[in-house]
């Protein structure tokens, strides 16, 4: 379902007309986002969760070829359907943490209760707050040039040419942070300090 | 249209960048010594990171003497008299740091090595901190000194709480810079920059009053996502169940650096995007900061273990640290009182609490426990340790001559100055939260002057104190005194300005 | 730029990051809750892109390639430690975790 989809996406968006169609696809996406979400948080199975997960991971993924982020949207499948939710099936599977949760017992007095006011209440001030400023919203002009999304050159150079010149150091030190991560979730997960002392003894 | 292949690297200006890229190149070479050298990298890897660390301070000192400001990438990376002394002060708080591990982390089951590639990448991530001045860059410097400090919260696998603390303090941590970065959106999305000074020009114009409460809803989810780093109440939870988890240097290392790089990113977030915004950040860190003075306190008269105690008294200090921020709109003679005050109250408070947590890890050496009791009649077998603790439980609760008063004084001063009545309440709050604080910290002073030593503790001989925490006591006591006694020398170091 | 105006997905984006902040609250079992940070995460890439869409500039999708990248390495790190706790027993969950008080 997934594919055809997109390809009719991608066709699409750059030509004008075909607004009803956008606002399918958008409409589609987005059920499909929120349904996997309240999946994720409804489902007693942690495979089942990280199943859900992924549907969320298509669906904006779907929003953001929408909005013609291609390059982004090619990375969230890449980056999290191909690795987070592996990842996360992975230690799943490896812990055998497999079984299902009991969602009656209530940790803190009222918070299953509480939570979900919690969570709509949050939702609405959020709706309301954007309907509010719905007609301001994303309204100042952008003058610098390369930064704007109608420049003519394609989405992957933009985005390069910004990561490169305005945030070259920050995309330096995510260099420091990858590693950083690699090193301590190896010397986190390596199983005996004793074991390991003997093999690099040989 | 652009040529397609003109691409101009963007100006750097190496001086400027060069803490930053010596303590990575540090880091670094600490990594390829450790994969080498193996088992024997161990012995030297605590004296390369604490190296590394002094190398680092050494452009400090040279951009300092220099003077001029610099910037980069269009502002987004800014080295002026600000970043250079909170950079002097993370540095310097981290040496202390190496200097309390040094013995326990060789003596305990550790990875030695990747401790120190932790901590330098933690340091790195606060260097960046200090100079970051666009959303992006503030965020990624967050992360890179949050990750390994989750790591290093876990350091003691062998043990269950430590497993615990790493992961309450994870998923604490996650949860606030995905609360964080939904504020940013929301900030991004007023101004269309990721900017600091550019959100500063679009927040505050007429343009943007329509978009108020996407601009307000901003504000609170950004203040909200650093008041869990700065552990302010009520965004505390993590604080006492990580640091009593947690490798004790590791904790000294939270409570003092980590807190400090939040407020550095208030500080900036704050002076630089938010400044003509008063009218909503002023009421929004006025109750954060009454709360978590009022409620750390509180909360500290109840505990019974002095790390915990430790971790409640540093939400109330957050308190307090927060307070200048609640009038620092009111003028900008104003601001720079409140900047000043809030960076000396940093640095003293750094030193302060690592002294603190220095006559914690020596006395655990033979008590084997921070719990208060366990300091009963301490002066009997360790006067030494007994009155170097005292000199810092004075200064947290700020009685002269000790460091400690000063900062207060510092922060009442500010709080006082634009003479507004939210000004003066709050400077009251702070007077009265200063007497509830005197009382839990005179307790355990009183425990180790008056009472008799605990039967469990073997009290005849007295408390060998390794070479390097006795370093680390001198140096933090040194710079306690030196805030507390002469401060008219040494508080113009950190009277600075970002406006 | 876009046939639909920003407010239609930061409606969805608002609907993501209530979920995952509800789930957070309710779910118990750490890997589902990493779930629930990764959902706010998603959260804010779509308000990023949407705003940035919207703005016709290139900032937003910048900033998402940044999230993405922290949100990588913060799900290999929070399985890390899910893994190093697991040594102590199975079937985590994060009310298990209650030797320390708070």
């Amino acid at each position: 379902m997934m594919l055809p989809m997109m390809m009719v996406v991608w066709r699409l968006t750059p030509t004008d007309g075909s607004r009803l169609m956008v606002q399918i696809v958008f409409v589609v996406a987005a059920v499909m986002a929120v349904v996997g979400a309240l999946g994720v948080i409804g489902s007693r199975n942690p495979v089942h969760a990280a199943l859900f997960l992924l549907q969320t991971l298509f669906g904006v993924a779907l929003l953001f070829l929408l909005q013609e982020a291609h390059f982004l949207a090619a990375v969230q499948f890449i980056v999290y359907a191909g690795a987070i939710a592996i990842l996360f099936l992975f230690v799943i599977m490896l812990l055998g943490v497999d079984k299902t949760e009991d969602l009656e017992v209530e940790p803190i007095a009222h918070q299953r209760f509480l939570a979900p006011v919690l969570g709509v209440a949050l939702a609405s001030m959020l709706f309301s707050v954007f309907l509010v400023s719905s007609d301001i919203l994303g309204g100042s002009p952008q003058f610098d040039s390369e930064r704007t999304l109608d420049s003519g050159i394609t989405d992957i150079e933009r985005l390069g040419r910004v990561l490169f010149s305005d945030h070259a150091f920050a995309v330096e030190i995510t260099a420091a942070l990858l590693t950083i991560a690699v090193v301590g979730a190896v010397a986190l997960t390596r199983s005996n300090k004793s074991k390991v002392k003997m093999t690099s003894d040989e | 249209m652009i040529d397609l292949l003109a691409f101009a690297r963007p100006p750097i200006d190496w001086h400027a960048a060069a803490p930053e890229l010596t303590l990575l190149a540090c880091g670094a070479l600490l990594t390829l010594v450790d994969i080498v050298w193996l088992e024997r990298a161990k012995a030297v890897s605590a004296t390369l990171a604490s190296f590394s660390l002094l190398a680092a301070m050494v452009p400090v000192v040279t951009l300092a003497v220099d003077g001029t400001d610099r910037a980069m990438f269009g502002g987004a990376y800014t080295v002026d008299d600000f970043s250079l002394v909170m950079k002097a002060v993370f540095l310097l708080t981290a040496y202390v740091v190496v200097l309390l591990s040094t013995d326990y982390i060789a003596k305990g089951d550790f990875w030695e090595s990747e401790y120190y590639q932790m901590l330098l990448s933690a340091v790195l991530g606060m260097l960046v901190m200090t100079s970051a001045r666009d959303l992006v860059t503030i965020f990624i410097a967050l992360e890179l000194l949050s990750i390994p400090a989750y790591l290093m919260a876990t350091w003691h696998k062998v043990d269950l709480r430590s497993n615990e603390a790493g992961l309450k303090y994870y998923l604490m941590g996650v949860f606030a810079s995905a609360v964080l970065l939904y504020g940013m959106s929301l900030l991004y999305g007023v101004s269309g920059s990721t900017m600091l000074s550019d959100i500063n020009a679009t927040i505050s114009n007429s343009q943007a009053e329509g978009l108020l409460a996407v601009v307000v809803l901003g504000l609170i989810f950004v203040v909200v996502g650093f008041g869990f780093k700065v552990s302010a109440f009520p965004f505390h939870m993590w604080a006492p169940d990580a640091y009593e988890g947690a490798p004790t240097p590791v904790t000294a290392f939270l409570s003092v650096a980590s807190k400090a790089a939040g407020f550095v990113a208030l500080l900036s977030l704050v002076f630089v995007g938010f400044w003509d915004r008063s009218d909503v950040y002023q009421p929004l860190l006025w109750l954060l900061s009454a709360a978590s003075m009022t409620g750390g306190n509180l909360m500290a008269l109840r505990q019974t273990n002095a790390v915990r105690m430790l971790a409640y008294s540093g939400v109330a200090q957050a308190g307090y640290m927060l307070a200048p921020l609640a009038v620092a709109g009111e003028s900008s003679a104003t601001a720079d009182d409140a900047l000043s005050s809030v960076v000396t109250y940093l640095a003293i408070y750094a030193a302060m609490n690592l002294g603190a947590f220095a006559v914690i890890i020596a006395v655990a050496r033979r008590t084997s426990s921070a719990e208060i009791d366990s300091y009963k009649g301490l002066f009997r077998y360790a006067p030494v340790l007994t009155v170097a603790m005292t000199v810092f439980l004075m200064a947290l609760a700020g009685i002269p001559p000790f460091g400690g008063w000063f900062a207060k004084f510092e922060i009442v001063l500010a709080l006082l100055s634009p003479g507004t009545a939210w000004g003066v309440v709050l400077g009251g709050v702070v007077g009265l939260n200063s007497v509830i604080a005197l009382y839990y910290y005179a307790r355990i002073a009183s425990y180790m002057w008056v009472e008799a030593p605990p039967d469990n503790v073997q009290s005849s001989s007295p408390i060998k104190v390794p070479a390097s925490v006795s370093a680390a006591l001198i140096l933090t006591g040194l710079v306690t005194l030196a805030f507390g006694i002469v401060p008219q020398w040494v508080g113009h170091f950190t009277d600075v300005s970002l406006l | 730029m876009s046939e639909l105006s920003a407010s239609w997905y930061l409606a969805v984006s608002a609907a993501l990051f209530a979920i995952g902040f509800t789930g957070l609250l309710v779910r118990r079992n750490p890997l589902i809750m990493f779930m629930c940070i990764e959902l706010m995460l998603n959260a804010v890439n779509v308000a990023f892109v949407a705003f940035g869409a919207g703005l016709n500039d290139v900032g937003g999708q910048v900033a998402v390639f940044f999230v993405l990248v922290v949100a990588a390495t913060e799900v290999v790190i929070g399985l890390a430690l899910v893994v190093a706790l697991s040594r102590f027993k199975t079937g985590a969950t994060a009310d298990d975790v209650s030797l320390l008080k708070g």
